[in-house]
């Protein structure tokens, strides 16, 4: 499948799931009281309307691109450590997730254990210096108090 | 004389010891920003939003603009050295400004577009400064219907100049339609699209949309491409001045390039980039050597740098009188705007003359503040490039996720900002571009008010777009350019945009 053909699929089904959404659920209104679902549902129309032309014109081409190549184990680690930083932000504490995180990506692209934990501290220090103390972000503090 | 005592007001404002403070770090971190590669002022200033909190509404907004116009400058001098644009408006800069590196002569290139984007981003201030207030004035006078169709004409500007097919920055307009549609409806108070969850309540928040799309994708994608060998050109401490014959053939591509990008600027949806790339196509078209451009020409420099700093300035311009922001970075600054209690639009000037002078006047001594920081320290500038990516990445996504956590103290913003980190990768890999999304999301909420209290106004009839003027105007131009594609196939400015490596936001 070329991607135009993927990308016009997902959006259509996008566009679909908007407008059923903006009909039956949120109600149109009429033309001279407009209600809540009318600018929804008519922006899912334009682009499932957007999304057809552009699967024709998938169809029509010659030349059908296909992915190129995702180098997807790092590309996996890299999005599945920023996901686990977000789920264990407040149940850990900001120190510890960030030197976790910046240590685990370091250690991705730089071999050696402890430069990457030196420099891994460093970093998590001194974020935690710039925004906590000095630009007063409030970050979530763990169970030992950082 | 109105605009004289304005200016003036604004100079004693940004003179205040605190103020001059926060447009140097602006500046300064715009450069910054604009020299590495990877990461964009909208993503920066979405990043520093929260951390104005504490300053006065006038500083921190002189400081987020200082970011924006401070960027402008940074870029070129990585385009320039390493032939990676350092932010996407100097795209075009690394054709003939890395082919004159490439011959050593690293050192008029930058200090060309340090003069040009100082010449030009002073003439664009200047011009702002008497357009705004009177524009202003005339804005006072648009109902529901003009804001609406020129909203429409925005959208179909930044789609217009879309890189790939305008079919798919189309699409992207619609799924930010989309996008802007979640949360509480203004007019009848109801929830839409929050399937329950607790962050959507509030609609999707613009700071971590933005630092998804144009931040963490970035990323992702630097890191699949992996870190190629690039040279760094040594960089040279001396010989920055261009000589007598580069100033003769860079004067009129600096002005040109001033005029051209200011007024793309003021067009909702157009900006920077674009303004950069006509600027080139422009001055190539012009030239009697066109053949000159791509090997080392230094008006295919002077010209584009021109045209994104005018650029920078006149896209103040709808943000000041119309309350529309012109592109992401606007939109961010809109939202500054509205966190400390004022509402950009054509009251502004009368209702927080201060801000409104001080963010004019302020870009004044920015611009010279800009080029005082980029021509002696450019040596330190290339130094930082030496830092190798692997070391990088990881504080770009730590510095993201700080700053998506802390606009509202909420880890569901994380996620939305992880959600569209993944989105944005995948849609450039499939050809889809992110800056109509953000647009369209932006000026939604705004656009669906404005339509729905037309239709209001005129008990249901569509007639109400057509019937006045000026809301006439604004939808006959943009129906031109929908259909204008269909007429001439192949448009000139996607021509030059595809020649040139592509990058980032």
């Amino acid at each position: 499948m070329s991607r135009d053909l993927t990308g016009a699929l997902f959006w259509l089904a996008i566009a679909i799931f908007f407008s059923i959404e903006g009909f039956t659920h949120l109600k149109l209104g009429t033309l001279h009281q407009p209600g809540p679902g009318f600018f929804p549902f008519w922006a899912g129309v334009a682009l499932g309307l957007l999304s057809l032309i552009s699967l024709f014109n998938s169809l029509r081409k010659t030349d059908k691109l296909s992915l190129s190549g995702i180098k997807s184990s790092k590309l996996l680690l890299v999005t599945g450590a920023l996901l686990a930083y977000l789920l264990l932000l407040e149940a850990l504490g900001f120190l510890t997730v960030t030197f976790l995180f910046l240590f685990l990506l370091l250690r991705i692209e730089y071999r050696g254990w402890a430069f990457s934990a030196v420099l891994a501290l460093v970093g998590a220090v001194s974020s935690y210096v710039l925004f906590q103390l000095w630009l007063k972000t409030q970050l979530p503090a763990g169970p030992f108090g950082f | 004389m109105e605009i004289f005592q304005g200016l003036l007001y604004g100079f004693q404002v940004v003179l205040q010891p605190l103020n001059l403070l926060y447009c140097f770090i602006g500046v300064f971190i715009g450069t910054l920003v604009g020299v590495l590669p990877g990461l964009g002022p909208a993503a920066a200033i979405a990043l520093l939003l929260p951390s104005t909190f504490a300053a006065s509404p006038v500083a921190g907004i002189i400081m987020l603009a200082g970011i924006y116009y401070g960027a402008m400058y940074g870029g070129s001098t990585t385009s320039i050295l390493v032939n990676i644009p350092g932010e996407a408006a100097s795209v075009v800069t690394c054709l003939d400004g890395h082919a004159m590196a490439r011959q050593g002569r690293a050192g008029p290139a930058l200090g060309i577009s340090a003069f040009g984007s100082f010449i030009a981003g002073t003439l664009s201030v200047i011009v702002l400064t008497f357009l705004a207030p009177s524009l202003a004035k005339v804005a006072l006078s648009f109902g529901p219907p003009e804001y609406f169709s020129l909203m429409i004409l925005g959208l179909t500007i930044l789609t217009y100049f879309a890189r790939e097919s305008m079919v798919k920055a189309l699409m992207m307009a619609a799924v930010g339609l989309l996008c802007g549609s979640v949360g509480v409806d203004s007019i009848s108070g109801r929830y839409r699209f929050t399937f329950g969850i607790q962050t959507l309540m509030d609609g999707l928040g613009l700071v971590p949309v933005i630092m998804g799309l144009f931040g963490i994708s970035e990323v992702l994608l630097n890191l699949e491409r992996g870190e190629e060998k690039q040279e760094i050109f040594a960089t040279p401490t001396k010989g920055l001045f261009p000589t007598r014959e580069d100033w003769r053939l860079s004067t009129v591509p600096i002005l040109r390039g001033s005029v051209l990008g200011f007024f793309l600027g003021i067009l909702p949806g157009a900006g920077a980039i674009i303004a950069s790339f006509v600027s080139y196509a422009v001055e190539k078209r012009a030239s009697k050597y066109p053949e000159r451009f791509g090997t080392g020409a230094i008006e295919g420099v002077a010209g584009p740098e021109a045209a994104n700093n005018a650029a920078a300035g006149g896209a103040f311009i709808p943000l000041l009188t119309l309350g529309i922001p012109a592109n992401a970075v606007m939109a961010i600054l809109l939202g500054a705007l509205m966190i400390h209690g004022l509402q950009p639009g054509p009251l502004l000037v009368k209702q927080a003359p201060d801000v409104f002078w001080g963010i004019i006047t302020s870009m004044y001594i920015g611009n010279a503040m800009l080029l005082v920081l980029n021509l002696p320290l450019i040596p330190m500038w290339a130094q930082l490039l030496r830092v190798p990516y692997a070391i990088l990445f990881p504080l770009i996504l730590l510095f993201c996720l700080i700053g998506s956590y802390s606009v509202g103290n909420n880890v569901g913003d994380g996620i939305v900002m992880w959600v569209f980190g993944v989105l944005g990768y995948l849609m450039k890999k499939f050809d889809y571009e992110g800056a109509p999304l953000i647009l369209a999301m932006v000026i939604g909420p705004m656009m669906e008010e404005a339509l729905r209290q037309s239709l209001i106004l005129s008990a249901g009839s569509f007639t109400i777009f057509f019937s006045r003027p000026i809301s006439a105007g604004f939808i006959l131009a943009a129906a031109l350019l929908l259909l204008l594609p269909l007429i001439t196939r192949r448009r000139e400015v996607a021509k030059a945009w595809t020649s040139v490596p592509q990058e980032s936001e």
